[in-house]
């Protein structure tokens, strides 16, 4: 994010685009409302009737699948009606040209029909967001999770160049990032171009710097993206470019990456699959090694929160006897690999870490510890050093400090509705459970709000059409595989579109999603692709179903269900 | 004794600080109640209040891991326990042969976006690329 959490309740306008806070980060939502009770104007792009919707001034309920048309949109009615700010175009930025060049052929009447939004609506929008100051910008996974994802990402900063919203508080963009350490995982170099702090593989003097300090030869040949797995592993263009071996840390792609089918394919067919974890999961069930951690709470270190904020958390209990810290794991097998790696301490690797990194070189532990935490860029590790709450001031960090404009077309998704498959399936998170839902899957107090097999929500005049009450058990299948859920019946999901959230293992929507990816963030299109639902005439016979599959796949992770009353026949 | 540690939550993006009282002789955490953070201000959501209850492994969906474990006989075997010695030499045996085949960029390796922090995920990317000499790490950011 360009700004800090904490300026959100001070914007004038949040423009809430394919982001839903409320069931997301439902701290981050607080500060939307806070804003809206502050005076702030909203702007919601959903397709759904999320609960931003429902606070905002104007709800634009596009079709799924078509951001970048109706960005194109909102950008060409700014520059059409001569709402840019000219100065900060001039002074600021480049390219401007160019991007008239394509917006300018997105009219409101071009992409009503495309989005399914009134032209009024789009002009009403892009007016409001570009006359009310400051304006930020707020965008999530509605975004990211599509073929054409970091396209949209793009034009939304062009709406916030264009209109001087970049540089002072409260405005810029803001990627809300999901999980609680993603932005931290980027930080650190976990990215197959990027070494830690965002600096190049392919950068020589970088890459020098790092062979140096690791006192080791490195490849300067871009790594591969971890949605590439499956068909490296099972399809490659050149079998000599085949992935043997696959080192799972912390996460479960058996069960949140797309099209499950082919990523437990893959599992079984790679020679090497090892599991570091706390929990037994999916993935685990396809493991050949699997290697047991500390968990949080278990052990100590610095997370990176969605806005850049470094922050330290601390052990509070012993770990179980047998687990190990996972950078002691790591570090023993680089060690009996011929390449010793040894730590006492996370503070001896952060502090190594802050060696070569120079936007994170002034967040020590002594200074996380005194203030709760720092947002980088924190260079200097002076005290009066507290980092920065919003980037881009003064200057963008382009090398001639300047904010460049993009412009591209909008695609439709890969795989859109037929006769066969007539209906959007859009995907996202559920509000009490996370990830996987190893972790809250264990807790009884979120298991107990919401359990297996997960709520497909379903408009009610589909429900009309296939004959389907609320909380009916329904089949729904895709090109590459099927799954069951129970019927939310709601006018939240527009008629021909519905949605599921992908924490369920019976209820799993990945069987059905499609592993189309962003060409250049290789992230998938987890939002859009096409499904059809059957009927089952035997409810009882569903019931049962559930109860005995949910049973047999606990029991095949290790839990004694031997206690548990046998399902209803 | 009741000691109180404040730490992060560890659930999504929003990094919320919570305060957290936890019983030393049980080794458990007892309660939760939000703290005074920049992003969270005194307030938690029902992840952050109730999220914990996990460490205590009450076995409700999955187990929680104790023990390295290998698939001695293949595939189709059992996972079976082994003392973390035999599990480091295997991982490092299986992933030199493999290294030595194929070349590093035969091996994958995946970073944690989720509990074990930025001094693992540094860890990690710094084993993937020093000591089996590949670029072929990620992470779930994508998802």
């Amino acid at each position: 994010m360009t700004m800090g959490v904490q300026e959100i309740e001070d914007a004038g306008l949040i423009l809430n685009f394919g982001y839903n806070g409320a069931d997301s980060h439902p701290i981050v939502q607080r500060r939307i409302i806070r804003a809206r009770q502050k005076g702030a104007k909203i702007i919601c792009v959903d397709p759904r009737v999320i609960e931003s919707a429902r606070i905002a001034d104007i709800h634009l309920q596009l079709k799924g699948g078509t951001n970048l048309a109706l960005v194109n949109a909102l950008c060409n009615v700014i520059y059409t009606e001569g709402l840019m700010d000219e100065k900060f175009i001039r002074e600021k930025t480049t390219d401007f040209d160019e991007f008239v060049e394509v917006i300018k052929k997105y009219t409101p009447e071009d992409v009503s029909p495309i989005c399914r939004i009134s032209p009024e609506d789009i002009r009403k929008a892009a007016r409001l967001y570009a006359t009310t100051k400051p304006a930020m910008i707020l965008y999530g996974m509605g975004v990211c999770q599509f073929g054409q994802a970091v396209d949209v990402v793009k034009t939304l900063a062009d709406m916030a160049l264009m209109t001087g919203n970049f540089g002072k508080p409260a405005t810029g963009i803001g990627p809300v990032r999901g999980q609680n350490n993603v932005q931290g995982a980027c930080d650190m170099g976990a990215l197959p171009n990027n070494y830690p702090g965002y600096q190049s593989i392919t950068d020589d003097a970088v890459r020098e710097k790092f062979e140096k300090a690791w006192g080791v030869p490195l490849s300067n040949k871009v790594g591969l993206p971890l949605t590439h797995v499956p068909r490296r592993v099972l399809r490659p263009e050149d079998p000599s470019k085949q992935i043997h071996a696959y080192y799972i840390f912390g996460e479960d792609p058996a069960q949140t990456d797309p099209d499950i089918n082919e990523v437990r394919e893959a599992l079984e067919k790679c020679d090497l699959v090892i599991l570091q974890d706390i929990f037994m999961n999916r993935a685990g069930q396809y493991a050949d090694v699997v290697l047991p951690s500390t968990s949080w709470g278990e052990h100590e270190g610095v997370y990176s929160c969605c806005d850049r904020g470094f922050q330290r958390f601390h052990k509070m209990i012993e770990p179980p006897e047998g687990v190990k810290v996972d950078w002691q794991i790591i570090s023993e097998i680089s060690t009996a690999m011929g390449y010793p790696m040894h730590y006492n301490n996370t503070q001896e690797i952060w502090d190594e870490m802050r060696r070569l990194c120079p936007s994170f070189a002034g967040a020590t532990y002594e200074k996380l510890e005194a203030t709760g935490g720092v947002q980088w860029p924190c260079r200097s590790e002076d005290m009066s050093d507290k980092g920065t709450v919003y980037l881009h001031k003064g200057k963008f960090s382009n090398p001639d400090g300047k904010g460049r404009f993009y412009a591209t077309d909008w695609r439709p998704p890969q795989e859109l509705t037929d006769t066969e498959y007539p209906l959007i399936l859009n995907t996202g998170r559920e509000v009490g459970h996370y990830s996987a839902r190893t972790m809250t899957g264990n807790c009884r107090l979120l298991r107990s709000l919401e359990d297996e097999p997960g709520w497909v929500q379903i408009n009610p005049e589909d429900c009309l059409e296939y004959g389907l009450e609320h909380g009916d058990l329904v089949r729904l299948e895709s090109r590459r595989g099927w799954c069951l859920s129970r019927v939310s019946c709601t006018d939240r999901t527009s008629p021909g579109a519905v949605f599921m959230t992908y924490q369920w293992w019976i209820g799993a929507c990945n069987m059905l999603t499609n592993p189309n990816l962003d060409p250049v963030s290789n992230t998938p299109e987890y939002k859009y692709c096409s499904v059809r639902i059957e009927c089952i005439e035997d409810q009882a016979w569903a019931e049962n179903y559930v109860v005995t599959e949910y049973r047999r796949l606990r029991e095949s992770m290790g839990i004694d269900v031997s206690g548990e009353e046998a399902a209803v026949q | 004794m009741t000691k109180q540690v404040e730490s992060i939550c560890p659930y999504c993006g929003a990094g919320c600080h919570i305060m957290f009282s936890v019983d030393e002789a049980a080794n458990k955490i007892v309660d939760a109640v939000p703290a005074k953070g920049r992003t969270n201000d005194g307030t938690l959501c029902l992840k952050g209040h109730y999220g914990w209850d996990f460490l205590n492994d009450p076995q409700i969906l999955t187990k929680r891991l104790r023990h390295p474990m290998i698939r001695k006989g293949g595939k189709e075997s059992p996972l079976e326990e082994v003392g973390w010695d035999e599990a480091i030499h295997f991982v490092a045996g299986r992933l030199t042969e493999i290294k030595n085949t194929y070349g590093p960029d035969a091996i994958m390796g995946t970073a944690s976006a989720r509990g074990p922090g930025n001094e693992a995920a540094y860890v990690m990317q710094k084993f993937m690329r020093a000591c089996v000499g590949t670029n072929n790490i990620d992470h779930c950011a994508r998802i």
